[in-house]
């Protein structure tokens, strides 16, 4: 019986005019990938990718972006908890806020950060007044860019996850005598587990990718701060080789994320 | 009923067309001389001066309408290699202009910008000299190696010995500027104008400030109109440069 439903979801038919119009938004997403990948060097590839500041941009990006990742895990399951079970009430102002870094442009989220984080802001003005610190400038800064602009994937992801679990599940293990700790980590982490993968490596992704508020906050020196988006940025200037170069490794990291994704993101949206 | 949609559709778009192809020739014939429209893309620092040029010279040639894009002169030269329309090109950088050669053949300096130490005017750091840079306390930022402002701030900067790194090496000129007015960095190396246009900064010259200078070069594309020709004369001649000097240009090289 399910093995019909499946196939019968696997052969839609559309009718003309729709294919026409699905196809043609299939191009609009793939042909500018296409035409970038015949600019791409392949001859020297090998040879840019282990250029300097290539090399030196991948180590910033990929340091940077995992641990943005790990901590908003950390921040980020606690807080999707929270808007999956807490009071109505408060999650319904709560849930916009978390959320709108991911709707805000990245230059804004740039400045928002500087302004709280700066050596004239909200908090850093206090901080670089006793202690000397200043967090802009800092591989610090991308970290928490990353995080700013990831964890609201993962909060998304995660809560739409935990509210699949039937609250009766929960209740159910709760009369039977475990305490509020043990159903969570017993019960409804791991049936949010799809969610949770699909949203940690979401936030991850993100992270990577991002560019404006990263410049914004913490600026583009290499080997502290200049991550591989912006290696492609500066690179344009004047080798564009290695600009190329560096967007088609971020190309294929996106592919990938997305082909390891898709279960997951399946598992999570469709129940 | 489906061949009755069509038709119907068909019918309105016909009287669309038709209306819109009625309108073109009408306005014509109210317009005897149609406006001369030149494009002109100009370098981003060139924003405020070629602003006011351009309208000091639709002024003095009613009937010509000038239209202006600002970003920066790898962009532009980019954007002109692909094929975008182009009358007039304002390049920051020699190497932009010289890429597109093919489109705009000939090209005359126009005005040198400066690169300056600049500070907040209440100078809390006690910037005297270049060589202040090298003092491990002080936050400073320039812009990126291969952009104009970048490689007229390396020179300068190897000129005086300051060997100290900066704290970020911004893609454009506008970034630096912004970080230094929002008080996130103690000195940013930026362009005179940029310090004429913000009463709040003061700036501190470097030794060599002629290597230390940005040239900027203007031209016309090949099958641009008189207009232009007369825009970039307008530019090179007594008016524009006014307007250039005013802001804290330098006139080209003679």
């Amino acid at each position: 019986m399910r093995r019909q439903t499946k196939n019968r979801q696997r052969n839609a038919k559309l009718n003309p005019g729709l294919s026409l119009l699905a196809l043609t938004g299939f191009l609009v997403l793939a042909l500018p990938v296409l035409a970038l990948l015949t600019r791409v060097p392949w001859g020297s590839f090998l040879e840019i990718a282990i250029s300097e500041s290539v090399l030196l941009a991948l180590e910033v990006s990929v340091a940077t972006s995992i641990i943005s990742a790990v901590i908003s895990v950390f921040l980020g399951v606690p807080l999707a908890w929270y808007l999956a079970r807490g009071p109505q009430a408060r999650t319904r102002w709560i849930r916009p806020i978390v959320i709108a870094p991911l709707v805000m442009p990245p230059t804004v989220s740039g400045i928002a950060l500087l302004t709280l984080m700066g050596r004239n802001g909200m908090f850093g003005k206090y901080i670089y007044e006793s202690t000397g610190y200043s967090m802009p400038f800092t591989t610090t800064a991308v970290i928490v860019s990353g995080i700013f602009v990831g964890m609201p994937f993962l909060v998304l992801v995660l809560e739409s996850a935990f509210r699949q679990t039937p609250i009766e599940v929960e209740e159910a293990a709760a009369t039977l005598g475990a305490p509020p700790a043990k159903v969570f980590w017993r019960i409804s982490l791991p049936l949010a587990k799809s969610g949770l993968i699909a949203g940690a490596v979401l936030a991850w992704a993100r992270a990577l990718g991002e560019f404006g508020a990263t410049l914004m906050f913490a600026g583009s020196l290499p080997g502290v701060t200049r991550t591989m988006p912006m290696a492609v940025y500066s690179a344009m200037e004047s080798d564009q080789g290695s600009a190329f170069v560096v967007s088609a490794i971020l190309l294929a990291v996106a592919i990938l994320v997305v082909f390891f994704l898709r279960s997951n993101l399946i598992k999570t949206f469709s129940r | 009923m489906l061949v009755k949609k069509i038709a119907v559709l068909s019918a309105i778009a016909l009287v669309l067309t038709g209306c819109s192809a009625n309108a073109d020739t009408a306005t014509q014939s109210l317009a005897p001389s149609a406006d001369t429209e030149i494009i002109v893309l100009a370098a981003a620092s060139l924003t405020q001066t070629f602003t006011e040029i351009s309208n000091k010279f639709e002024l003095a040639n009613p009937g010509v309408k000038v239209t202006i894009s600002f970003a920066g002169s790898a962009t532009l030269a980019e954007q002109i290699k692909q094929g975008a329309p182009v009358d007039v090109f304002a390049s920051a950088s020699s190497s932009a202009m010289f890429s597109v050669s093919n489109e705009i053949p000939n090209s005359k300096t126009f005005a040198r910008n400066r690169v300056v130490i600049a500070y907040p005017i209440a100078n809390p750091k006690s910037i005297v000299t270049s060589k202040d840079l090298n003092n491990k306390d002080l936050i400073w930022i320039q812009c990126d190696h291969q952009v104009p402002c970048g490689t007229a701030a390396d020179e300068a900067l190897a000129i005086d010995g300051v060997t100290a790194q900066p704290k970020s090496l911004e893609p454009d000129v506008n970034s630096v500027l912004n970080k230094l007015l929002a008080g996130e960095v103690d000195a940013a190396i930026v362009y005179l104008t940029d310090v004429f246009a913000n009463s709040n900064l003061a700036s501190l010259e470097f030794s060599n400030n002629v290597s230390a200078a940005t040239s900027y070069s203007i031209g016309t594309s090949k099958e641009s109109s008189s207009a232009a020709q007369d825009f970039v004369a307008f530019v090179l001649g007594q008016s524009g440069q006014d307007v250039l000097i005013a802001a804290g240009f330098d006139a080209p090289p003679n």
